[in-house]
């Protein structure tokens, strides 16, 4: 717009003219300017100046010199607006005094003949006159006097309208534009600055279709495509401008006057879209004229071409030394003019200028279909100018409004292709990347072709666009593998392109680098050069050829030596020297989650056969350790027993690996999961609450110290143990023992692990070897015991008789009396135990209070207990005077037995022997008030009378009444009473007397006793144990020895 | 001449596009047409500037473009109907016509009970009614 000159582009500055009174000239001067609009004057300080206005002798005379031949006439001169301004006044004021026009008529002809010769100055100029009388009040101003003035000062109107003929065809059509375009610009800047904006678009549209259809000549048409850009660009720019400082939104008046005018001829945006539109038909125009004619190489010519003084007018600058001459142009001179004028401009980067402004303008007024037809031809702009950035994030912008009203069919470049146009663009990036030669002569894709320095590597995962290339599915057939072992690996390709797709090479790589593998086409040998990895393993396939939709399965055994976690990472596909395809290997089993599944139908089969593999195939493998060489044994026998110290040998025996920093790790484990010990047990007071507890470790057997050296015995705890095992060499072996001590009856698992590494290397891998055993733990010997009184002798205790009904828990033991303690030990296990000695021993500082204890002694040798049975042991003592019976400890010594090895001194030392010790239970002693004792020989003789005395002893100060019962007894004949009630004096014995006849043979029962102490109500009855005899049938014949052996079996045997 | 028709879905989606024309223009064709979803929307939008035309089916002209001139018709349904014409002088009757004809035999076209509602009108009949209807243009107001 700013080519324009200020006259066309700003408003119209009036332009007044004064003439006489000089004096008054400065004031109204002053007062014109600041008026609004300001006012330019033209003063003028005497009449005789007025030929300044005169119009020059143009037309005024017929006979015009002839114009000179270098110079042609016209329609518009530069100037002719501007002299409007500076030159030629709208309005000229004529100052007269009023004295002087109505004073003496002298002076009246002088304004008459000043006004005539105005008059004669401004007709031809159409300039408006102004009387101006300047009255100061005194005089009298007749009527007549003024319509005089009026009639003398009338002025003509008068226009002017030429057109000239006289220039060449082509030039005659450009001057004639250049023309209407400067006065459209006028006419359309007048009416938008007077708010007049439909007036303005409707003038435009008519100055627009007056002229769209004046295209001149075929090789000049690019200078009307121009042109008409032209157009438009400058009234859309004054649109914009225009609407920015007015404000004014069009007035939609539709169906009215101005019924074609829709709403969008007021928006800039669709005047800049027409412009980019023309000039883009410009550009074409204008090479197809560069294309036909030959370049000029007459640049003077060209160069020396200036605009003449007329508007749309060139002509060339002849210099004839120091006078410029004007030549005017012939229209083959005019044409190489505007074609060299024409290439030095850009049209691409206007358009996309021009574009860009719609395509904003439009975006902002949210009409999108419109923007995205700007932005789709942008697009192209761009595309041809080789900015395939810009272009294809202007193609992705507006393809989405494509997409969206479903017209990707009919936009072509926007929306998805079509099934054969997908194939041909594949096939064109394919030929690309894989080097076709047939391109290579392309040289639009020159910018595109690959090179070594310029090699191409697509990544491909399944969320990426480009999966629909190439999914690679990769499955072991196995979940597990031995290190060196083969299994097979599965990998399976797809294309989803319309066409099939030939790889030279796949790579397949793994996390572990000495697994990955190439596979070559058997087609296209040293198609890819392996340079750099021949010790590779190089697999050959005979075809590498990926068919649409269908999969391309290959399978290949694998192994590994590197125990842990094999996974397939990625397959590489190879076309071509300088392009690969990096698929993100992925596992079958993740099929369900493929997009690419869900959106095509048309998979052929399931990629691997195994339907197992299917569901569960995955891309890793779990590599084992290798194999272990070496055995650990663990070799205990039986169960373990409460106290003792268990061994548990463990042997490591290398047979075939070499054993290297190798390490036992011991771990004892309850089976039950109710812990071994307590939470804290660092606690010293908490080391009881360990029920088994690994002591240590002992060596091998033989070596001279038995116990592991500090440095080997890495760390042991309660139920933890770490142990360093020393180098072994294939075939030896070597042992320790571990030391557990159960404290209670528990079951535990022992876990013994070896790690050591079959060689010296530093990086070789450790290998494991586990084994556990679990071993009970079991209560060796059970210690029962219990007081007995002698035989046949019963005192009552009341004490005892007043609890018998409750519980007999707290037993109490007769004052002054013997007493036996008789303690039995059970062997619970199901091994032969070995009894050392029973004692009683004294606890602390506790003092023992029975006297006379005896049978406190070790056994002469170690006595064996069967499992199962009992033995039990007899303690006599007497408590004399005393109230509480406190014995203190039992203690049992004793341990397993080994059988053959027991005959063995050396080992019967070795092996220690293992206390236990049960507390005996506090017993009070009371004084009995009455004791029973029966009295009868040791055995009868059938049909031989005995007397059996019971004795009463009353050890009270007190009289004792009682009575008593003698029941009768099968198996005896007796005298005497049955009942009575009979008086025993104090500290004195009463003695009842019975004959009794034994009627048949064996252990009999004598006639049972009762009696009831009428002081203390308490009722007594003697032990049915002591109540029997053994009645011979005959007198025997044994020895008086033997009967004292009869009698301690008897209570032995109880 | 009429250069293009369209029958536009009331999601803007195109239901039937045809050109009328030798050039190889079609798609510059759907580009104006499609355009012309913008002109429709802001009438449709802006029922205030419109006026008298609220309950019009008949939309006038939308927007000059180039050499074209582009008019529209909106149904009850929100079904639009695009003609671009490079007829510098039409008459409203005729453009009115036309429409009138146009939309009966769309009417016709869908209410065939193969024709799935939203979907592209592919009635082979359809299309060569409508090629009539373009045929006549212009002459039917002088008949």
């Amino acid at each position: 717009m700013e080519e324009y000159p200020e006259e066309l582009r700003t408003p119209p500055v009036t332009l007044a003219a004064m003439v006489g009174c000089a004096d008054l000239h400065p004031l109204i001067s002053t007062h014109f300017l600041s008026a609004q609009p300001p006012i330019n004057t033209l003063a003028l300080p005497h009449l005789s100046k007025i030929y300044l206005f005169e119009r020059k002798p143009k037309d005024s005379n017929a006979e015009v010199p002839p114009l000179p031949p270098t110079v042609v006439g016209g329609i518009l001169k530069k100037d002719w607006l501007l002299k409007h301004r500076t030159k030629v006044p709208a309005v000229l004021g004529a100052l007269f005094r009023a004295e002087h026009v109505f004073g003496d008529p002298a002076q009246w002809n002088n304004v008459c003949s000043d006004l005539d010769s105005i008059k004669t100055v401004i007709r031809g100029r159409n300039i408006k006159l102004a009387v101006v009388i300047i009255h100061t009040g005194a005089e009298e101003i007749t009527e007549d006097k003024m319509i005089a003035l009026r009639k003398r000062a009338d002025v003509d109107a008068k226009y002017i309208v030429g057109v000239t003929t006289r220039l060449p065809a082509i030039q005659r059509l450009v001057e004639i534009k250049f023309v209407s375009e400067q006065l459209n610009f006028k006419i359309c800047t007048l009416l938008l600055h007077s708010g007049k904006v439909t007036e303005s678009v409707a003038w435009f549209r008519q100055h627009k279709n007056a002229y769209k259809r004046l295209v001149g000549t075929p090789e000049a048409i690019f200078l009307h495509w121009e042109w008409m850009s032209r157009q438009y660009l400058v009234f859309g720019e004054l649109l914009e401008t225009s609407s920015k400082t007015a404000q004014i939104f069009p007035p939609i008046t539709l169906g009215s006057a101005s019924k074609l005018l829709s709403e969008w001829e007021f928006h800039p945006a669709y005047y800049y879209q027409l412009a980019a539109h023309y000039l883009s038909e410009k550009r074409s125009a204008l090479e197809l004229v560069i294309s036909t004619t030959e370049t000029s190489s007459d640049t003077d010519t060209v160069d020396s071409v200036v605009p003449s003084t007329y508007v749309g007018q060139f002509a060339r600058l002849l210099e004839l030394g120091d006078n410029v001459d004007m030549m005017a142009l012939t229209d083959e001179e005019y044409m190489r003019y505007a074609v060299s004028e024409g290439r030095r401009f850009r049209d691409s980067l206007e358009i996309i200028a021009l574009l860009k402004k719609a395509y904003e303008s439009f975006n902002s007024g949210n009409i999108q279909r419109m923007a995205a037809l700007c932005g789709f031809q942008m697009g192209k702009e761009y595309f041809s100018e080789g900015d395939t950035d810009n272009a294809k994030q202007i193609f992705d912008s507006i393809a989405i409004l494509y997409r969206k009203e479903g017209l990707q069919r009919d936009t072509g470049p926007a929306g998805p292709a079509s099934l054969i146009q997908r194939e041909t663009v594949h096939k064109e990036v394919f030929d690309l990347v894989t080097e076709n030669s047939a391109l290579e002569t392309n040289e639009q894709l020159s910018n595109l072709k690959i090179t070594e320095d310029k090699s191409l590597q697509l990544q491909v995962d399944l969320a990426s666009p480009l999966s629909l290339v190439m999914i690679a599915l990769v499955a072991f057939h196995e979940q597990t593998m031995k290190p060196g072992s083969l299994t097979s690996i599965s990998v399976s390709l797809l294309s989803n392109l319309p066409h099939t797709v030939e790889i030279d090479q796949l790579e397949i790589q793994f996390n572990q680098p000495s697994c990955n593998f190439f596979v070559s086409n058997a087609q296209k040998p040293q198609s890819v050069g392996v340079t750099d990895n021949q010790q590779r393993r190089v697999e050959t396939s005979t075809s590498l050829t990926l068919e649409p939709n269908k999969w391309l399965k290959l399978t290949y055994d694998i192994t590994s030596d590197q125990s842990g976690k094999l996974e397939c990472l990625s397959v590489i596909a190879k076309i071509g020297p300088h392009f690969r395809i990096c698929c993100k290997a992925e596992s079958p089993a993740s099929l369900d989650n493929l997009p690419v599944w869900a959106l095509d139908d048309c998979i052929q089969s399931v990629p691997i056969k195994d339907n197992i593999l299917v569901l569960s195939g995955q891309k890793t493998i779990q590599v084992e350790e290798p194999e272990p060489q070496v055995d650990v044994r663990l070799g205990a026998f039986g169960p373990a027993l409460v106290g003792e110290i268990f061994l548990v040998p463990v042997t490591v025996i290398s047979k075939g690996h070499d054993v290297y920093s190798g390490e036992l790790k011991i771990n004892l484990v309850d089976v039950r999961g109710g812990g071994l010990f307590s939470p804290r047990e660092n606690e010293p007071h908490a080391l009881d609450s360990h029920h088994v507890q690994l002591l240590g470790i002992s060596g091998p057997e033989g070596e001279e110290d038995s116990h592991l050296d500090s440095d080997k015995i890495k760390q042991v705890q309660q139920s933890f143990g770490l142990i360093s095992v020393p180098f072994l060499k294939d075939g030896d072996s070597w042992s320790c023992k571990l030391e557990i001590k159960w404290h209670r009856p528990k079951p535990i698992m022992l876990y013994v692990s070896l790690g050591y590494t079959p060689n010296n290397e530093s990086n070789s891998q450790m290998v494991h070897v586990h084994k556990n055993l679990q071993i009970e733990g079991q209560n060796a010997i059970e210690l029962n015991h219990h007081y007995l009184m002698p035989f046949r002798r019963d005192p009552l205790i009341l004490s005892k008789n007043k609890q018998a009904s409750e519980s007999d828990l707290s037993q109490s033991l007769p004052l002054n009396q013997k007493t036996l303690l008789i303690v039995s030990t059970k062997n619970c296990t199901e091994l032969p135990i070995r009894l050392k000695s029973i004692s009683i021993e004294t606890e602390g500082d506790v003092e023992r209070t029975c006297s006379n204890l005896h049978g406190n002694e070790e056994f002469s040798s170690p006595v064996l207990v069967a499992p199962g049975r009992e033995f039990k042991k007899v303690f006599s003592m007497s408590s004399d005077n005393i109230s509480k019976l406190v014995l203190g400890n039992l203690c049992l010594t004793w341990r397993r037995d080994f059988g053959v090895e027991e005959q063995s001194a050396s080992t019967a030392a070795t092996w220690p022997w293992v206390v236990t010790k049960q507390k005996l239970p506090d017993m009070d002693v009371e004084l009995p008030p009455l004791i029973v004792n029966l009295e009868c020989p040791p055995y009868a003789i059938l049909g031989d009378p005995f007397t059996y005395y019971i004795r009463i002893l009353n050890q009270t100060p007190l009289l004792q009444e009682i009575k008593y019962t003698l029941a009768d007894a099968q198996s005896f004949v007796l005298s005497g009473y049955h009942n009575d009630t009979i008086y025993v004096l104090p500290k004195s014995e009463h003695i009842l007397s019975y004959k009794l006849v034994p009627l048949a043979s064996g252990l009999q029962q004598l006639p049972r006793f009762s009696m009831t102490s009428v002081r203390y109500s308490a009722a007594y009855q003697p032990s049915t144990s002591s109540n029997s005899v053994f009645v011979f049938p005959s007198k025997p014949h044994f020895k008086n020895a033997a009967s004292t052996n009869f009698r301690v079996e008897s209570v032995a045997n109880e | 001449m009429i250069v293009c028709v369209a029958v536009v879905g009331h999601q803007n989606n195109p239901l039937y596009i045809q050109s009328f024309t030798e050039a190889d223009d079609a798609l510059k064709l759907h580009h104006i047409v499609h355009c012309s979803l913008d002109v429709v929307d802001e009438r449709v939008n802006n029922p205030k500037k419109t006026g008298p035309l609220l309950n019009e089916t008949f939309l006038g002209l939308l927007y000059p473009i180039e050499n074209f001139k582009v008019y529209g018709y909106l149904t009850n349904t929100k079904v639009k109907f695009i003609l671009v014409t490079t007829d510098l002088d039409v008459k409203d009757a005729d453009v009115r016509n036309f429409f009138r004809r146009f939309h009966a035999a769309y009417v016709d076209a869908v209410s065939n009970p193969f024709h799935v509602p939203g979907k592209k009108i592919t009635s082979r009949t359809f299309a060569e009614r409508v090629s009539t209807i373009v045929k006549s243009f212009g002459l039917s107001s002088a008949v």
